[in-house]
């Protein structure tokens, strides 16, 4: 019956059992997102924080137990200061949580895609080598890195690049697009990483409603395409309930997640 | 009212009085300075006055016939290029493009394992002192040592400069790399380049300005050099520099040949000055054309506004 569902289903599925029952032992066969595993159990997608308390001199959140599933959208809510970016970078491994352990057995080679607040491009390089960044993470870590991309990678680029409509700007330094199409090389680079986790941490700051709306579009429709687990910090309340499905709110050094009665 | 930073004024005087202190201590007699100028004055109108340009011109044997400075005949149809000025610089500027190419080549690896935020503190700290070790012997005594083990020629003189190259770029650019956004680097991290990737497709495009400006600068530097190097018998125009200032003395021919080293390091600094400009965001920017200063204001708004829409 497996076989019957597609991608999103299953991992719909499976984040009912993983809720219900704890830790599930569900197991998709041929899953379409990652080449090269013909196995992989949904279970160990997930993440777990447990006890994670994080700052950097001081502790700005404390005692975080949480799992993230799947195929979950989570928006991470708060003021400005109060360790929203403090907790996304311990997520993606870039500082050590103050204690408390965070449990993943994604690669440490292109399992997590990361959009920093300032969009990390690469402002003196076209758009298309920072998008190829990103394919890089999918080879082997060997080659040389100079060495060019296959075919079917710069096939993929190509096709980011299509699909967020920035291919005519291809050869164009980062530095002379505007915003709205900084955060769509940003977007670009990290569907073509296909990372299990997408961390983003403001990547659409304070764009206007059109540039938002189709971006927000296009981003979802590609972390549905590659079956991620999309984490963002947002600022504006009504565009996190309208992307998110889980809202995390960090109040008075705690985090709290919105409808979960078990806090 | 102009506000006063007194920390920032107290600090000044505060360092000025300091110099002050130590150069006392280091002077013994100040009677020195009496007459200065004056000899100053007599050396330049005497001896360096006017430069003597017959550098510039081929040596004129006694039958007649014109040659080079290494005794070839001149058979170009301008003299220029038989002259000691064209053919010692030519030499000069071949060893400082080798020197600073390889130089290059080699600091860049080095400067990525002594950033710190590239690679860890083990592994900075023996890259810096590597650094540090090569470029704190001057090129004059690399130079001299090599002279010392292969004899004298343009050799011992590219050797020399590669070494301090090495050091010297080194050092710039690993302050360069450490000066790279946070951003790109905690993103390729986060992806999981490897520190090859991040130094090739992050570091280096980030900081290519720099990176640009100091090879340009060694470059121009190690042809400064080239005129020091000469005293160790590395060849170039340093070589030539180096006959005149000693007996007979020749310092007209000398000076002549130092304002040549000069044009030349104008000209590369031009020329870095466009190189850099395919990097820089000033390149993306188009400015007003120099001579528009001299048109009235509403002529040159109206002539900038055609050059922005081409």
């Amino acid at each position: 019956m497996l076989k019957l569902l597609n991608r999103n289903d299953l991992l719909a599925l499976n984040r009912i059992i993983l809720r219900s029952h704890g830790v599930g032992c569900l197991v998709v066969e041929n899953p379409p997102s990652r080449g090269g595993d013909n196995v992989q159990k949904l279970d160990s997608e997930s993440i777990t924080l447990r006890g994670l308390t994080v700052g950097y001199d001081e502790a700005l959140v404390l005692d975080i137990n949480k799992t993230i599933y799947p195929g979950d959208t989570i928006a991470i809510l708060g003021a400005s200061g109060i360790g929203k970016t403090t907790l996304m970078r311990t997520i993606a491994g870039l500082i050590r949580p103050l204690s408390g352990e965070i449990f993943h057995d994604y690669p440490r080679r292109g399992g997590i895609g990361y959009i920093p607040q300032r969009l990390g491009l690469v402002r003196h390089s076209s758009v298309r080598s920072n998008i190829t960044l990103g394919a890089r993470t999918r080879r082997s870590k060997w080659y040389p890195s100079w060495y060019p991309l296959d075919s079917s990678l710069k096939e993929d680029v190509d096709n980011a690049m299509k699909a967020l409509k920035i291919e005519d700007i291809a050869d164009e330094p980062v530095r002379i697009l505007s915003g709205g199409q900084q955060r769509r090389v940003a977007i670009a680079r990290t569907l073509v990483q296909r990372p299990r986790i997408i961390l983003a941490d403001e990547f659409l700051g304070e764009l206007d409603k059109d540039n938002v709306k189709s971006i927000i579009t296009a981003t979802k429709k590609i972390v549905d395409e590659i079956g991620a687990t999309l984490v963002l910090i947002e600022h504006h309340e009504e565009r996190a309930i309208e992307i998110a499905d889980r809202i995390w709110r960090i109040v008075d050094k705690k985090l709290i997640e919105e409808g979960d009665s078990n806090q | 009212m102009i506000p006063i930073n007194k920390k920032l004024i107290f600090s000044g005087i505060l360092l000025i009085l300091i110099a002050w202190v130590f150069i006392d201590d280091l002077v013994d007699d100040w009677g020195q300075v009496e007459g200065a100028p004056e000899k100053l004055q007599t050396f330049f109108t005497e001896d360096l006055l006017p430069p003597d340009w017959s550098v510039l011109e081929a040596e004129e044997w006694s039958d007649g016939s014109l040659h080079k400075p290494n005794g070839d005949i001149c058979d170009e149809n301008f003299e220029l290029f038989c002259s000691k000025a064209w053919t010692g610089m030519v030499v000069t500027i071949k060893m400082a493009f080798v020197a600073t190419l390889v130089g290059f080549f080699f600091s860049i690896p080095l400067a990525s394992l002594a950033a710190t935020n590239m690679a860890p503190l083990p592994i900075a700290i023996p890259a810096r002192v590597v650094l540090a070790g090569l470029r704190s012997l001057p090129s004059i005594i690399w130079a001299l040592l090599f002279a010392i083990a292969l004899g004298f020629g343009p050799l011992p003189g590219i050797l020399a400069m590669t070494l301090y190259t090495i050091g010297y770029l080194g050092k710039l650019q690993y302050e360069a790399m450490e000066g790279v956004h946070n951003a790109p680097l905690e993103s390729g991290m986060a992806m999981g380049l490897t520190h090859s990737e991040q130094l090739f497709h992050v570091v280096i495009p980030e900081s290519s300005n720099h990176l640009l400006s100091q090879l340009l600068f060694m470059f121009e530097y190690n042809v400064r050099h080239g005129a020091v190097l000469g005293l160790v018998g590395a060849g170039g125009i340093g070589m030539y520099i180096d006959n005149y200032i000693n007996p007979p003395f020749d310092y007209n021919k000398a000076f002549a040949l130092l304002i040549v080293v000069f044009v030349v390091v104008v000209i590369i600094d031009l020329i870095s000055m466009m190189i850099r400009s395919f990097v820089t965001e000033e390149g993306d920017v188009k400015r007003p054309k120099w001579w528009s200063v001299i048109l009235p204001p509403s002529m040159a708004v109206e002539m900038y506004s055609e050059s922005e829409e081409e």
